[in-house]
């Protein structure tokens, strides 16, 4: 299956993916329809700046298993098994903004959008250009961007582990529940407050 | 293998699905005491404020038990196990044996100690019934009692003000949420909610309801007398395992599991707002009764249940919540109690434009934020405080409204040096 792959090294921070993202979401589908348009057509990939100012294209990784899913309340996020997306329902989302809590990529944003026919402010999010792809066509972002920092296509294993790596420079991933080192002691610890408990109170009743 | 699954909140349903992915042949009971097909408990609190229906409030289809192969047993509340056995007793009398238990049964809202609590019109807010029961009466309501300023009550208070009821809210400490954000933030929300028209008390309770089979008034512990046509109890909840085996089942505040969700007696788990497990932020052992926990552990419960050994990481408590256009996110902690002289404070206000962060870390690792305004991309630092990841950023990256995963990227990628001191 092919996909967005983000070499964020290449990023020159040009922000024409968020312009094209913008314009891949908006009602007219052109920039001067899409900036005449009201609400504004929202981008829903973030170019942020590092510590040398170097671009950084942020995007939706599409986890597996995606928090934001788990801690949605209304069970508006679901995955789209066709392009393997993570989408919001826009009809179910309560604007609750429990998935901005769950994002370790800080990618959800809520606003009015030209394409949320309710006029309701939603969580708006990357949705893989799911209809874009369905019409056979790459993803907006991946066909603006010139200097090969994103790309659609196959992910072969060597970058299949470099995503990985950019996903956990900082942030656990949502399947990291590994054994916390500390459990064992502290509750072999609470279960002997529990049993001096019951002590007592068995010597207090009797 | 036969699993029995007591309680069909979130937790339980989690676990459900969790079995049957892992077990596509054991048979599978789910008894729970509430009818609806699974649905989303906090969403009560939009019932009430009326911004939906309660036909929105199910997250899973009619079909979901038959679907997953499961026999549900509900309207009937299990009123003891017997643990020995490997048995569940049903309100019956009958018994049905266990080879893996699952306790999900979530927390019960904890009573007051007033007189008049049986008048009508007095409601906890737990259930959908509960809100279903208020909104049928809120036509005939002009004036609200909320007791509590925890997050039940702080919810009650906003849904009865957005239904333009008036409100008074008694609560024990000083503002409003103290468990989730500090003082200022407190104040902050409590600020915004007086705008339109709440009315705070603190440090008084209710010594008695009164009226004539339905309330009309409280008498206060101060002597003073507040008229009301409802009230809403919000005092907390106690985790719902009165009815176990204390002897069997470790229980602290709520009953005690290790990564596992195993509790201390064997083939018997506990997942959602029941269990206590390990605070990833705290360090210590505590119940963190909020629903992605409840997913979480249910998940990791269920597949430890069908022989696929997972472990869990532990829980940290957050929440987010939005009061008319005011937004508010807290994680981890904030508590006094749990800060030494490893822990700093990191602190941006501009009060103009409503916004106000803190940040807490320990030994350079976060271990609470509460963000008022600007709070989208605060899963990163949620996200920060479940990792333990020492902090790379400067103090001014960190509490910036600006804060962007571009810049944690990129002090990982050139070799983070990790600041303490504001670099700028
Ligand atoms: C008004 C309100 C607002 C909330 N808002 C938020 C929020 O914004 N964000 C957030 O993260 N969390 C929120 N929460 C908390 C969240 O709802 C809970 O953490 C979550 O629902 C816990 O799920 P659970 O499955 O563990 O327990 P529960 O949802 O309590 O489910 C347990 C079920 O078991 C049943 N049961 C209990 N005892 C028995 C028995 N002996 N036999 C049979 N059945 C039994 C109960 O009736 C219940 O149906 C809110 C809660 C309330 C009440």
């Amino acid at each position: 299956m092919k996909q967005v792959i983000v070499s964020p090294r290449r990023c020159v921070g040009c922000m024409q993916c968020v312009v094209a993202c913008a314009v891949a979401h908006s009602r007219s589908g052109d920039l001067p329809g899409a900036l005449a348009e009201s609400p504004r057509p929202n981008p829903r990939i973030h170019v942020g700046a590092g510590i040398y100012h170097e671009g950084f294209p942020n995007r939706c990784r599409h986890c597996n298993p995606a928090p934001c899913m788990a801690a949605c309340l209304p069970g508006a996020i679901y995955r789209e098994s066709k392009t393997d997306s993570v989408l919001v329902n826009p009809d179910v989302c309560i604007n609750c903004a429990s998935c901005a809590m769950a994002c370790p990529y800080g990618v959800i944003r809520y606003r009015p959008d030209p394409l949320i026919r309710s006029g309701n402010t939603v969580a708006i999010k990357c949705d893989n250009c799911v209809a874009r792809q369905h019409k056979g066509l790459d993803t907006a972002c991946t066909e603006a961007c010139k200097t090969g920092a994103l790309v659609f296509g196959e992910l072969d294993a060597a970058m299949k582990r470099e995503t990985e790596r950019v996903a956990r420079s900082m942030t656990p991933g949502p399947e990291a529940w590994a054994l916390h080192p500390e459990t064992e002691p502290l509750l072999a610890h609470k279960r002997a407050i529990v049993n001096m408990n019951h002590q007592e109170e068995g010597r207090s009743s009797s | 293998m036969k699993y029995v699954i007591i309680g069909n909140g979130i937790a339980g349903t989690n676990a459900l699905e969790s079995i049957r992915r892992f077990d596509p042949e054991g048979e599978i009971k789910v008894y729970g005491d509430e009818t609806l097909p699974p649905y989303c408990r906090p969403m009560i609190s939009h019932l009430l404020e009326g911004v939906v229906g309660p036909e929105r409030l199910p997250v899973r289809s009619r079909d979901f038990y038959d679907k997953h192969r499961a026999d549900a047993m509900l309207g009937q509340r299990i009123c003891a196990i017997d643990a020995d056995q490997k048995q569940v007793e049903l309100p019956t009398g009958k018994t049905v044996s266990y080879d893996r238990l699952l306790l999900a049964t979530g927390a019960d809202p904890r009573p007051v100690d007033a007189e008049g609590t049986d008048l009508e019109n007095i409601f906890f807010m737990r259930t959908e019934a509960q809100v279903r029961g208020m909104v049928k009466r809120l036509p005939d309501v002009r004036r609200a009692l909320v007791l509590g300023g925890g997050l039940v009550g702080f919810k009650a208070a906003y849904g009865l003000l957005r239904r333009n009821i008036a409100v008074t809210m008694l609560i024990g400490s000083g503002y409003p949420l103290s468990m989730q954000v500090d003082e200022t933030a407190g104040k902050m929300i409590q600020a915004v909610l007086e705008e339109r028209g709440l009315e705070v008390r603190t440090g008084v309770s209710v010594a008695a309801f009164e009226g004539n089979g339905r309330v009309r008034e409280a008498l206060l512990s101060d002597g003073n007398r507040v008229a009301c046509d409802m009230a809403v109890i919000g005092k907390g909840v106690s985790p719902a395992g009165r009815f176990l085996p204390a002897d069997k089942i470790d229980m602290e505040t709520g009953i005690l599991v290790n990564s596992r969700m195993e509790t201390s007696c064997p083939d018997i788990y506990a997942a959602g707002d029941i269990a206590e497990c390990l605070d990833i932020a705290r360090g210590y052992y505590r119940v963190n009764a909020i629903w992605p926990e409840a997913v979480s552990q249910g998940r990791v419960a269920g597949m430890n249940m069908a022989g696929i050994p997972t472990d869990y990481r532990g829980s940290v408590s957050r929440n987010v919540i939005r009061i008319f256009d005011l937004d508010v996110m807290s994680g981890g902690t904030l508590d006094d109690r749990d800060m030494d002289d490893t822990c700093r404070t990191v602190v941006f206000e501009d009060r103009r434009r409503r916004i106000y962060r803190k940040l807490v870390l320990k030994d350079n690792i976060l271990i609470g934020f509460v963000l008022v305004g600007k709070i989208d991309a605060g899963g990163i630092l949620a996200s920060q405080v479940q990792s333990r990841m020492p902090v790379m950023l400067s103090d001014s990256e960190l509490a910036s409204v600006d804060l962007n995963f571009a810049t944690i990227y990129s002090h990982a990628r050139y070799g983070g040096t990790t600041h303490t001191e504001d670099a700028s």
